[in-house]
């Protein structure tokens, strides 16, 4: 256990604030750890995976005697206490064995302490410089893309979609910068059944060329989340007065959005018999009514309907 | 003109936007995630891998782009940022949820009262400088008189300083007063922290403090005391010893200073004993009476009832 910090200037006590529990979380730190022995596959998956994660990503280099599963070890302390360290809420361990060649094991955190684990091997694995193509701007927020039904029913493909999600795209933002869109992270699964060799093919495709990496890995050894500590973490913050004003938490009713990006209702200085007024404030406002409001300027952006707007990239200047 | 062919080969080298499948594509704008859960086609997956992973990211893809570019947008330098909405995935939280903080005083009693918060600004505007300036702070605007290179010494100064053998300093005066609200504020501040540990918290500093008064209570500062087990030792305690003799000045100047001190209303050594025709304890009594909430809300519950009575008296009749 680390002792309680007192700050003693203003400098540290800001950098102490930052740990503390927010409502919207930021992104989850994630901690790539090098078990005992990591071969090159395993090395360069994780420097691959880090390339992606990047900003928030911690290096582990040098090798740890970790073993996540094993819970006769030390291992959930030694977590703990890194997490607890380096404010991180995540953790990648990659330890190859003779039992289990090339396993890596996602790990994710809850208050620092172990929420749940899930161990995949990686079979085979293309890295990010074996293919010629151009890369992804560190930083920029991946797309998600899962295709199975097996990400529904199975609950360890369940559990690793919401490993990987939390792991590259788990924070809530409020918006996106449509242009900063840039490559996809796709997972599918084999389709063979489950119940003789669960495989899950991931592999990552930005555009019409494949970014890479690209990984086919197999589900192993798990630990599902305690049911005490899983029903604290999703707890969720009760929504404020003027967020379900706004139309949070509940559907809206009566609005919608047109195909230019404008936002779409019943105009209710209209209803109210005040129609002169409101025509005078919005001229150009089409429709009996109903108001449109420009909500900003996507109609100067393109078409949105083109298929190539998926595979948009931004050119290296 | 005919341009059906031109129209048509247009078409030809684009996909369709719209993605058709038998289950429909679970789109999570909220977090960029598209799932689709349509079982994997056996056939298509082991007759080009590559291609198959490609079709199935592609469809997956489109959906959630077309979704993203139907959201409401909003101008910015860098392009339109898509507003987006909140996420449908529950994602466990990497940390607990933030704990309210327990309200101060003030807060409890403006919340009472309906005394709404303004927020002040750190800023605030100087008339003569024709500028913002520090409230507080660094060339704050409460440091005014005291840097000021003339004071005005008002009229009554030989009053104000009660007769004292020092000359009159407005600066002095200011700053003193300045010290003082800066005190105030430390001392509310610190009985806040002390209300929001909770009673047992309280108790236990006091007899924390209690012991170490104790403990150095014995001629020998509590040398020869036995010791607890895991007690811990007291630092900074040390045993001055006077000089046998001693001026008789001093020892009356620490006698004076003994009495003036139980005297004194801020320390408390001795309480005054009640007077005879102050018997009844007027604060105490309200407190009893109004079950401690005070002498104005004893007097509106009394008003509120007899009105309440009333009404209901005139009612059976």
């Amino acid at each position: 256990m680390l002792r309680s910090i007192k700050p003693k200037n203003a400098r540290a006590k800001r950098a102490l604030d930052a740990r503390l529990p927010k409502e919207v979380e930021d992104p989850r730190t994630a901690v790539f750890v090098r078990g005992t022995h990591t071969g090159q596959v395993l090395n360069d998956v994780m420097r691959d995976l880090m390339a992606l994660k990047r900003p928030h990503v911690i290096s582990f280099s040098k090798k740890n005697d970790i073993h996540p599963f094993d819970a006769a070890s030390t291992s959930t302390a030694s977590l703990e206490f890194w997490a607890n360290k380096n404010d991180a809420s995540m953790f990648v361990i990659g330890q190859t064995t003779k039992k289990r060649p090339n396993g890596l094991t996602f790990v994710r955190m809850f208050d620092n302490r172990v929420l749940d684990m899930l161990e995949v091997g990686v079979e085979s694995f293309v890295s990010m410089a074996d293919i010629k193509t151009a890369k992804s701007t560190p930083g920029h927020k991946p797309l998600m893309h899962f295709a199975s039904d097996l990400f529904d029913t199975h609950p360890r493909f369940a559990q690793l979609k919401s490993m990987l999600i939390a792991l590259f795209n788990g924070e809530v933002i409020e918006s996106i910068c449509l242009a900063g869109l840039e490559y996809v992270i796709s997972s599918t699964s084999a389709p063979t059944p489950p119940a003789s060799s669960p495989l899950a093919q991931k592999s990552r495709a930005s555009s019409s060329p494949p970014m890479g990496p690209s990984l086919d890995m197999r589900l192993r050894r798990h630990t599902p989340p305690d049911p005490e500590l899983l029903k604290l973490a999703m707890k969720t913050p009760k929504l404020k007065k003027a967020d379900i004003e706004k139309g949070l938490g509940k559907k809206r009713k009566n609005i919608e959005t047109d195909e230019m990006g404008d936002l779409r209702g019943p105009d209710s200085r209209r209803q109210a018999g005040l129609g002169q007024a409101a025509d005078a404030q919005d001229e150009g406002a089409q429709g009996r009514g109903w108001c449109s409001r420009r909500a900003g300027g996507a109609g100067g952006w393109g078409e949105p309907d083109e298929p190539s707007q998926k595979k948009r990239r931004r050119q290296s200047t | 003109m005919d341009v059906s062919g031109i129209i048509a080969s247009n078409a030809a080298k684009y996909q369709a936007i719209t993605v058709e499948k038998e289950t429909p594509l679970e789109v999570d704008a909220g977090l960029l995630l598209v799932t689709d859960l349509n079982s994997i086609d056996e056939e298509s997956y082991s007759a080009n891998l590559e291609d198959h992973l490609q079709a199935l990211a592609r469809d997956g893809v489109q959906s959630l782009i077309t979704s993203l570019f139907a959201l409401p947008t909003q101008r910015s330098e860098d392009g339109p940022l898509a507003q987006l909405p909140v996420p449908t995935t529950a994602l466990p939280r990497s940390k607990p949820l933030p704990k309210p903080k327990p309200p101060t005083k003030w807060e409890k009693f403006a919340a009472a009262k309906g005394i709404q918060h303004k927020k002040r600004d750190k800023r605030e505007w100087d008339e003569e400088r024709q500028e913002w300036v520090n409230r507080w702070g660094r060339d704050g605007k409460n440091k005014q008189v005291e840097e000021q290179w003339i004071t005005e010494v008002p009229a009554n100064a030989d009053i104000l300083l009660r007769h004292s053998d020092v000359d009159f300093d407005p600066r002095k005066v200011a700053r003193d007063e300045r010290k003082a609200r800066v005190a105030k504020n430390e001392k509310q501040r610190l009985a806040n922290a002390a209300r929001a540990q909770g009673p047992r918290e309280a108790r236990k500093q006091e007899i924390d403090q209690t012991l170490a008064t104790t403990r150095i209570s014995t001629a020998s500062m509590g040398k020869f005391d036995k010791k607890l087990e895991g007690e811990k030792k007291a630092r900074g305690v040390k045993r001055k010893f006077e000089p046998t003799e001693r001026p008789l000045e001093d020892e009356k100047n620490a006698s004076l200073a003994l009495i003036s001190r139980m005297d004194s209303d801020a320390k408390k050594t001795r309480r005054e004993p009640p007077t005879e025709e102050n018997v009844l304890n007027v604060r105490k009594a309200v407190r009893f009476a109004s079950k401690g909430r005070g002498g104005v809300a004893l007097g509106r519950s009394a008003a509120g009832a007899r009105g309440g009575r009333g009404g209901r008296g005139r009612g059976k009749r």
